[in-house]
């Protein structure tokens, strides 16, 4: 039998699963944005709006403590952060850009190193994604094989209905404990219908030959029309779902510091540039190449995945106006003529 | 030297930044003239007051000063022509910007302590040191250097009580 | 960022009936100075993929001088791509560059600091109407209620100092200063109340260097703020470091920062910048009086002294 939540409900099993200790993360105003953010009550849930921020941050927070140090009397003492202390975290209102995107990078972070600090938290972590019935410009989900009614990554899915209220489906084991631990929440769903799904107004795109024309064309002349104006800061990167480079510095004194991990950026001049002082990348086309590369390429060799969940947060926010979807709809169309190297045009 | 001490109990800590020519001399003539001053103040030595960047006031701050000084040669004095006379301007400049961000301009003093006024540094420390120790500790630095964005907390004590109060 | 004053002002539409002469006289100018051969290259915008949207766009060959445009939604200081930071994109040679009244005050401040000469650039400048600011939805027309914080206070709709001014300014409608009322409703708190505010704000800042990396006065080579070894600024986001770069920042931009408020436009976290860097500005004006882009200079107030400058705060 399939079940529906109320949107009172819906905000009642937040207040019973904060009462039950675990932290539950969603969408909160923060100023004129919303930010995925710890909820202390059902009402702080607002959804009207995708996230500024995607959800990677309650796996791969903005920084975190990986161990700290201290120096007494000639002795050095370094303590490890113990992951087991991470809260149970619910992670509601994740759109299917957002609640995809973890579950693209667990491969890397459990892939020659076992990353304990993004997968203890995604072990205890259950999503409860959401259903788009609204989309703007800068969407591009289903070009990237996703869509507004996607429910890869979470373990509740809940899809909008007319006159109110959610459809719930559990993909997941994890979906289906948590719904069975408050089954007074869930009613069965009657006939009411769906409300209408927000398609992005794009073209769906080849991933298979886009990722062919990056094989043979990592030095087109494309790469050095298309990323002049990047201005080399981190907006796309750090807004991203999908992004997940980071920097780790120690900070403190000589006598008693921690060691911290925190969010970095391939478009950032310093990110590849070596003690010796030369830079592979040196010039900020080959960091945008990067980007490109890495999401539809790299990924895709190493992991068998596209790094890109469309969200078009990256296209909203960047300061000087550059589209990804505009670069690799020109790849697309490329690799469709088949005919290598672009004309340095976007 | 070996009076007793009165106790507080509050010890501000003070950082003094101060140019070696002028305001370091001065301090060292209290010292061998045997004049008392509070010791809470901890001089840090530089060539010129004009080598003084605001960041290192802020480091101060940041790392658990509860008031800061700054001192150096009279205009006019200065051992290189000028530097003094850069320093007031970016300093005066630096006031307005940490008073908008909210910074209580009672913990950063600004003095000219020539090689010869070794009374000066006296009254100066002594007067900042009091000061300070009325206003109590700076705690508006200290407290961001423990705070951390919500997901790189393990735990929350503030959302530990939010659930409490449900 | 909405305050309460732009809230409550009713919308009205903008004339920007002046766009399209603009538009048209950038197109032939670049054309003609592209093919004589008096530049060789052009930095204009031109639209993006999505209605209503521009970039940056650096433009060589005079038959793609057609694609430039100037509309509402050029917001960008162009000023930048003339520095140093982005050096490997402008090629040698006469460089014009299409400025709105703003933008040429930061280039008066790039020539004021020897970045760039003024007989290297041509300057195409452009009258304007204003800009959309932060939230404004692409579709829409510009309005007194979408228009960039910064554009309801603008002195300089029409530029002076160019070596062509294209389109002829309408009249506008009465705007609120926006951004003076919240300057002043900041400088009205107490301390306390200031660092809350800032404290939230900068709570949110994620250390994209967004900020830094528009900002045509951020030229350096090497950033204070990169460095670990001596580490002067914590470069981890957390809100201690955030604290202290915003703080940095501010400075480091303190009577050279000409106004164009692009690092509020581009903080994806909606962090009212500018307000610290106006705050910088009115105590230059008040304390040294000046005024930084109303014409190239070569010393900056914190770079020059006089021996009567008030020390009122010095014992």
């Amino acid at each position: 039998m399939s079940k529906m939540i109320t949107e009172q409900n819906l905000r009642l099993l937040i207040d019973t699963l904060v009462k039950e200790g675990a932290r539950v993360v969603g969408p909160r105003q923060a100023g004129a944005m919303t930010l995925y953010e710890p909820l202390t009550k059902g009402d702080d849930l607002v959804l009207d709006q995708l996230p500024r921020r995607s959800a990677k941050e309650a796996f791969f927070p903005v920084c975190e403590t990986i161990l700290s140090f201290e120096r007494k009397e000639g002795k050095t003492t370094v303590q490890d952060v113990d992951v087991c202390t991470v809260p149970e975290t619910v992670l509601i209102g994740a759109r299917p850009c957002d609640a995809a995107a973890p579950g693209i990078l667990d491969a890397v972070f459990s892939w020659d190193y076992k990353d304990e600090f993004f997968l203890e938290r995604r072990r205890r972590t259950t999503i409860i994604g959401l259903a788009c019935t609204k989309a703007d410009d800068a969407c591009f989900c289903t070009a990237v094989g996703l869509s507004p009614a996607e429910m890869k990554g979470a373990d509740l899915f809940l899809t909008p209905l007319e006159g109110g209220g959610y459809a719930c489906e559990a993909p997941t084991e994890k979906g289906e404990r948590l719904m069975a631990r408050h089954p007074q929440l869930f009613d069965d769903a009657g006939n009411a219908k769906p409300l209408p799904l927000a398609e992005p107004a794009v073209e769906k795109l080849d991933l298979q030959k886009i990722k062919a024309w990056l094989d043979g064309n990592f030095e087109s002349p494309l790469w050095y029309g298309i990323a002049d104006r990047c201005a080399g800061c981190g907006a796309c990167a750090f807004l991203c779902p999908a992004c997940h480079c980071f920097d780790i510095n120690d900070e403190g004194t000589a006598d008693k510091g921690e060691r911290r991990k925190h969010w970095d950026a391939c478009g950032f001049g310093k990110f590849t540039n070596h003690a010796s002082g030369h830079n592979p990348r040196d010039i900020q086309n080959k960091r945008y190449r990067n980007r490109i590369m890495h999401k539809f390429k790299y990924y895709d060799d190493k992991f068998g995945q596209t790094l890109c969940t469309g969200c078009g947060r990256c296209i909203r926010h960047c300061p000087v106006g550059i589209d990804i979807y505009a670069v690799i709809e020109e790849i697309n169309k490329m690799g469709a003529r088949d005919q290598g190297p672009g004309t340095g045009k976007d | 030297m070996h009076e007793t001490k009165e106790k507080h109990d509050f010890e501000p800590k003070i950082v003094a930044f101060v140019c070696t020519w002028c305001t370091y001399a001065g301090a060292d003539l209290a010292g061998t003239s045997r004049l008392h001053y509070p010791s809470n103040v901890r001089v840090l030595k530089f060539p010129c007051t004009g080598r003084i960047d605001p960041v290192f006031i802020l480091r101060a701050f940041q790392r658990g000063a509860d008031g800061v000084l700054v001192s150096g040669c009279h205009p006019g004095d200065c051992h290189y022509m000028a530097g003094n006379l850069h320093a007031r301007r970016r300093f005066a400049a630096f006031r307005g910007l940490l008073d908008f961000v909210g910074v209580d301009l009672n913990r950063l003093q600004f003095s000219w302590v020539s090689a010869a006024e070794g009374g000066k540094w006296v009254e100066v420390v002594t007067d900042l040191t009091e000061r300070i120790r009325a206003m109590g500790p700076m705690e508006e630095f200290k407290a961001l250097e423990t705070e951390e964005c919500w997901s790189g907390e393990l735990n929350s004590p503030e959302l530990q009580e939010a659930y409490n109060n449900i | 960022m909405n305050s309460t004053a732009q809230k409550l002002e009713t919308s009205t539409p903008i004339d920007t009936s002046c766009y399209a002469d603009v538009t048209d006289a950038i197109r032939k100018e670049a054309a003609r100075i592209l093919a004589d051969g008096t530049v060789t290259a052009v930095v204009g915008y031109k639209a993006g993929r999505r209605a209503g949207t521009t970039m940056p766009a650096i433009v060589t060959d005079p038959a793609e001088a057609g694609g430039l445009i100037f509309s509402p939604a050029c917001v960008n200081n162009l000023a930048l791509y003339l520095t140093k930071a982005k050096k490997d994109v402008v090629k040698k040679g006469r460089i014009a560059i299409v400025a709105k009244g703003c933008d040429m005050r930061a280039l008066a401040g790039l020539m004021g600091e020897s970045q760039i000469k003024r007989e290297e650039i041509f300057i195409i400048g452009v009258v304007c109407a204003g800009v959309k600011g932060s939230g404004a939805v692409n579709s829409e027309p510009l309005t007194t209620g979408n228009l960039a914080r910064k554009c309801r206070e603008c002195t300089v709709r029409t530029p002076e100092g160019a070596d062509l001014v294209a389109g002829t300014m309408p009249s506008l409608p009465e705007l609120t200063p926006v951004e003076a009322l919240e300057m002043a409703r900041l400088e009205a708190m107490t301390p306390a109340e200031r660092w809350a505010f800032w404290k939230e704000q900068f709570s949110r800042c994620v250390r994209c260097m967004a900020c830094r990396q528009v900002c045509p006065f951020c030229y350096c080579e090497q950033c204070l703020c990169d460095k670990n070894r001596p580490q002067a600024v914590e470069s981890t986001p957390r809100p201690a470091g955030n604290m202290a770069w915003h703080i940095v920042r501010a400075m480091h931009l303190a009577g050279r920062c000409a106004g164009c408020a692009e690092c509020e436009r581009v903080c994806p976290m909606e962090i009212p910048l500018n307000l610290l860097n106006r705050k910088m500005a009115l105590e230059m004006k008040e304390l040294y009086g000046f005024e930084a882009g109303l014409a190239p200079q070569e010393k900056g107030p914190l770079s020059s002294y006089k021996e009567d400058d008030d020390q009122s705060f010095i014992k």
